[in-house]
């Protein structure tokens, strides 16, 4: 039973989705080259770029994970949240890393990598970065249509049909649109999506109450709720591992860069990092509380992801069902279009480039980049209908962001600092980093290994690849020494 | 709660910075879409005259 009411909610979501779908295809018309449709011909100024960045790392994926982490680990749960916000208000005050990407005047990152470690290993960073990103993104859909069908109350069966009416509106846009759509549906998703998240939290303090979500963390995780280090399932091999995966996300995350280099100038692109940083503390936490409330209103339920949207169906009442329903909409769909577009801007900058021998018509451009988005989805929402995910759905995510993460992270860094980083060292590293988390993720698919996979634990598996990926950088780099006055991927 | 003070004192600062947030953002977001619009259009026009 769920309070979702089809009159006053659903009109809610319908007025929701017209106008995104309007404001989405009116831009189209400034479309007219490849860089207007990859970066928005880099006209973002900050508060367009705080609303645009907050809404792209929001989706209901997002809100899954969160909450799930506040059902399965209490507040510790939050701490993901606190990393990120350090690394990116870090990251945004100092210019590490963004600054010089930035100032470089690059589209994507493997661009700026060929400079200093040559065309091979621009491709071999392009492959990496979307294999690692659509692995990631493979779980989005069948999480927000399995929230969906969970607080609406629709029947399982629907499931499928809800992923692919999801992927085609987000993608319709997305086609034709570009970066300058997702901008400004971003917008409007950002303040739909932010007053949704403000007033259920209000909703669940003001009935649950602070004394019973601190009592039932207290009850059910005693300090290890409140402490990850002396949490049982966290410990300080979880604090560190996502120190390192917040910190590279930071750095190097496509969709997150996308934002630096859409920005006007540098100043602008360090400006919406420093002031979106408590964002994600938010991010976190918001929905975490979701997830306690659950623990405390349900208690034990069989898959605690789906705890939180179970709870919200009978717990939020009709019309601001409505509002969340959009909320959590306007969060998914920022996040698809901008995660479509922005491993089409590798796939199409990058991976392509040696296709593109003589420059391309911007016409021509501007076909390819909208059907390698139009491929993305196909290959999204077969992926989402057959991955069957095992395990809590952050590690899923981390484990698979991993996969680039590490290497891309170590490469900027030392192609920003590191003179003496040449082609070996970027080529060891992206072959370390990719080979960890992939061995990882299939030796825990397979029944005969699984408990293998168990022992080592995802955060030592994570923590080794962001350390041998630095390993292999400088191993890999002082081996082979450039000669004096020759480019390093000489 | 005065034993969880910091998660307590996170969750509102939460609350407060995200509507504060939200409500500027707003505002200010709407004005920085119609400059942006404003000057995508100028750069077409300049391209048309061009060609």
């Amino acid at each position: 039973m769920t309070n979702f009411n089809w009159l006053l909610d659903g009109s809610i979501v319908g007025l929701y989705l017209l106008v995104t779908m309007v404001a989405g295809l009116m831009v189209r018309k400034y479309v007219g080259k490849v860089e207007h449709f990859l970066v928005a011909g880099r006209e973002m100024d900050v508060y367009l770029g705080i609303a645009s960045l907050a809404a792209t790392e929001f989706g209901i994926v997002t809100c899954m994970y969160t909450a799930q982490n506040g059902y399965e680990k209490g507040f510790a749960g939050a701490t993901p949240g606190i990393l990120m916000a350090l690394a990116m208000a870090g990251v945004g005050l100092t210019g590490f890393v963004i600054k010089p990407l930035r100032d470089s005047g690059v589209m994507t990152i493997p661009e700026l990598l060929e400079k200093q470690f040559g065309p091979r290993i621009r491709w071999a960073a392009g492959v990496v970065i979307v294999l690692g990103g659509l692995l990631n993104m493979g779980v989005f859909l069948r999480t927000g249509g399995q929230f969906l069908v969970l607080v609406a109350g629709l029947d399982v069966r629907y499931l499928e049909i809800m992923m692919t009416v999801l992927l085609v509106g987000v993608a319709v846009y997305t086609i034709l649109g570009g970066m300058l759509s997702v901008l400004v549906t971003d917008f409007l998703q950002f303040v739909v999506m932010s007053a949704g998240l403000i007033l259920v939290t209000i909703l669940i303090l003001m009935n649950v109450g602070w004394e019973k979500l601190v009592s039932t963390v207290d009850t059910s995780y005693g300090a290890g709720g409140f402490n990850p280090f002396v949490n049982p399932t966290m410990g300080w091999q979880y604090v560190l591992f996502n120190l390192m995966l917040n910190t590279a996300a930071v750095l190097t995350w496509q969709t997150t860069i996308a934002r630096v280099l859409a920005a006007k100038d540098t100043n602008t692109g360090r400006k919406v990092y420093t002031r979106t940083a408590f964002f994600f503390v938010c991010r976190f936490l918001i929905p975490g509380i979701w997830g306690i409330a659950a623990l405390a209103t349900l208690g034990p339920v069989a898959n605690t992801l789906e705890a939180m949207p179970q709870y919200l169906s009978t717990a939020v009442p009709a019309g601001l069902m409505g509002v969340l329903i959009a909320a959590m909409l306007a969060a998914d769909m920022s996040t698809d279009s901008s995660y479509m577009l922005t491993w089409c801007s590798v796939i199409y900058n990058d991976i392509l480039a040696p296709f593109r021998k003589r420059p391309w018509s911007e016409r021509k451009g501007l076909f390819w980049n909208r059907t390698i988005i139009a491929l993305i989805g196909i290959f999204l929402l077969v992926y989402g209908l057959w991955y069957p995910l095992k395990g809590d759905l952050w590690t899923y995510l981390g484990v698979t962001g991993t996969i680039y993460l590490a290497s891309i992270s170590v490469l900027l860094i030392a192609c920003c600092y590191w003179r003496r980083a040449n082609s070996w060292g970027a080529g060891a590293s992206i072959i370390v980093s990719a080979a960890i988390p992939i061995a990882y993720l299939v030796i825990e698919q397979v029944p005969s290994t699984a408990e293998l996979a168990k022992s080592i634990g995802p955060y030592y598996s994570g923590i080794a690849t962001y350390l041998l990926s630095g390993a292999a950088m400088v191993i890999g780099s002082t081996l082979k020494p450039r000669a004096e006055g020759r480019p390093a991927h000489a | 709660m005065p034993n969880h003070w910091f998660w307590g004192a996170l969750t509102i600062a939460c609350v407060i910075w995200y509507s504060t947030i939200t409500i500027y953002v707003a505002i200010k977001g709407a004005r920085d879409i119609k400059n942006m619009l404003a000057r995508l259009d100028s750069v077409r026009e300049r391209d048309a005259e061009k060609s």
